[in-house]
């Protein structure tokens, strides 16, 4: 299984310094996520990846070693071991058949029809195999790269924004082509900035912001303890509430929007944000007697379905904030929007972050 | 009015059936600047393909004598060549000056830099995205250069059309350099310049409509492979 180490990994574009010294050791067999706001360097990492381009500064191994030593052939074959999807969809001119085939006929394997036939057959483009690629749509051109690289069969999967602008059937597809490599033993590595695509299919994530490695984590570390507000706000947590840390009555309190809440004891005090994850808050009729320290009163403003959740948004005075809950409860508790609610969580349930200037 | 009929009228007499003289004429024009439009892509394409897909150093500067050399007017370009190839120039020895080589040499000249501006122009874009497409599927950088040109084959086509349009009714500098010689050196341009200035209209039209005629053919005979 190919190993990919980053160290140090530094690009710079005339004066602009679009990677900042990247040290990640991506896990093989796996989803590597990697999310960032739009100019992180995500399409760029991928380009020094797939070495279409040289890095201005740092290394690249590939198992263990170093791809600056390598000569121009060397490099070609390990490309032949790398599989890139473009974001914009890249196509030669000619049929489909012509641009399904490319891959195989440089390594002069067989043009085996029933293969080819066969890979179209998966991504549904069998009955255009002898179109016009141009002459495709959208999505279709996304599955014809996606089909042209699987044909190859390589061990690592770049995937640049796989479902960019693509309807939500087929970006479905396509998250399903990844799970299935997924099985397959390959590694993937995919930049996004569909966060509920991230979660869906990634293993690992790198929160990439001006070129430099932000976070690196689980889904849980990223979206639940993002380490900088940044990455919270990109990551649109649910519940951001912007306010100033305090003492009050002996206790640490979060005071935004005339609302106080009790937050642990080594907070530091000043301006910061809480977040709270959406599923930690509960939503009762009456106030509850419970060792959770904060209960607000709040009127329901909207119920949406999400998957299989609802979000339930809740505007306590001037702040909103969210909860998730399942079907059952809203049936039990029968909530309808103007509902007046308590919502409750506990001091330990607030993510604390410092304000960044 | 009576000078376009009757040239009209003289141009249909001298093609059917046509002469030989003006059929050598005719010949030598299209050799000429086929010729010269050859040589002038066989440099020009590849060049243009190298700047559109390519980043490499003093390729800004190529970019900016390219557009440059755009402005040269012909006539330069026919002194450049005429001091060349006359008795005393470097080229001297080989005896050019006055025959179908030095013409060839001084179009080509000519055509370069449109031949290379047009590839370059039609290509930027698409050209570096095809190598590294190529070059992503497995391409050696051979097989991704010829990528790039399997992929811009209507843009070449389009550039030596230009290219050839541009030398074919050029004049001036032909005639510096060819010295319109009877059965020789004369070309339709030359020809038509000096039949008017002999007061000899119609024979003029008579090439002029011949010259019109080649550019329609060529481009309508070729309209369909130069693509969208």
């Amino acid at each position: 299984m190919m190993r990919i180490r980053l160290r140090n990994l530094t690009h710079s574009y005339r004066k602009t310094r679009v990677l900042d010294r990247l040290n990640i050791d991506f896990i093989s067999g796996s989803a590597n996520v990697v999310i960032g706001p739009n100019g992180a360097g995500k399409t760029t990492l991928l380009r020094l990846i797939d070495l279409l381009e040289k890095p201005s500064a740092g290394e690249l191994y590939f198992d263990g070693v170093a791809v600056s030593g390598l000569d121009e052939s060397q490099r070609m074959v390990l490309r032949r071991r790398i599989g890139f999807v473009f974001q914009a969809p890249l196509l030669f001119r000619g049929t489909v058949r012509r641009n399904a085939a490319y891959g195989l006929k440089l390594r002069r394997r067989a043009l085996c029809r029933e293969r080819i036939e066969e890979a179209m057959e998966q991504v549904g483009l069998r009955s255009k195999m002898d179109q016009d690629a141009m002459s495709l749509s959208g999505g279709e051109k996304q599955r014809l790269q996606l089909a042209r690289v699987m044909l190859l069969d390589p061990e690592l999967y770049l995937l640049d924004e796989p479902t960019a602008n693509l309807d939500p059937l087929s970006a479905r597809r396509i998250e399903e082509t990844i799970l299935r490599l997924l099985q397959a033993g390959k590694t993937v590595i995919l930049t996004t900035h569909n966060l509920i695509q991230a979660r869906r299919v990634g293993d690992r994530f790198y929160f990439l912001g001006d070129g430099r490695l932000l976070q690196e984590g689980t889904a849980l570390d990223i979206f639940h303890f993002p380490s900088s507000l940044g990455i919270a706000e990109f990551s649109s947590a649910e519940n951001i509430i912007y306010g100033d840390i305090r003492n009050i009555a002996g206790s640490r309190c979060l005071v935004a929007e005339g609302q106080m809440i009790q937050t642990l004891a080594d907070a530091p005090l000043g301006p910061a944000a809480g977040i709270i994850r959406p599923e930690d808050i509960l939503i009762s009729k009456g106030l509850l007697t419970s060792s959770a320290r904060n209960s607000i009163a709040g009127t329901i403003r909207s119920i949406e379905r999400l998957g299989i959740l609802f979000a339930v948004g809740v505007r306590c005075g001037k702040l909103p904030l969210t909860s998730f809950i399942t079907p059952n409860s809203l049936e039990a508790l029968d909530l309808k929007t103007g509902d007046r609610v308590y919502l409750t969580f506990k001091a330990t349930a607030i993510h604390i972050l410092p304000m960044e200037s | 009015m009576d000078y376009f009929l009757s040239g009209l009228r003289t141009a249909v007499h001298l093609l059917l059936p046509p002469n030989r003289e003006l059929l050598q004429i005719v010949w030598l024009s299209l050799a000429v600047s086929g010729g010269a439009t050859l040589l002038a892509s066989g440099a020009g394409i590849p060049l243009g393909v190298a700047l559109a897909s390519r980043e490499f150093r003093g390729r800004r500067v190529v970019i900016g004598m390219i557009n440059a050399a755009l402005a040269v007017p012909a006539v330069l370009i026919g002194l450049l060549v005429y001091i060349l190839v006359n008795r005393r120039g470097i080229l001297g020895p080989m005896g050019m000056l006055f025959t179908p080589y030095a013409m060839i040499l001084a179009q080509a000249l000519l055509a370069f830099p449109l031949v290379t501006a047009l590839t370059l122009a039609a290509l930027k874009g698409t050209a570096r995205e095809a190598r590294e497409l190529a070059l992503s599927l497995g391409a050696s950088p051979r097989q991704a250069s010829f990528a790039v040109i399997r992929q811009g084959r209507f843009a070449f086509l389009t550039a030596l059309i230009a290219g050839f349009s541009r030398v074919i009714g050029e004049t001036g500098m032909t005639l510096m350099v060819g010295g319109n010689i009877k059965g020789a050196t004369r070309v339709m341009t030359t020809a038509i310049s000096l039949e008017t200035m002999k007061g000899n209209f119609e024979t003029g039209l008579a090439l002029g409509i011949i010259l019109l005629a080649v550019a329609v053919v060529l481009n309508v005979v070729l309209q369909p492979f130069q693509g969208k």
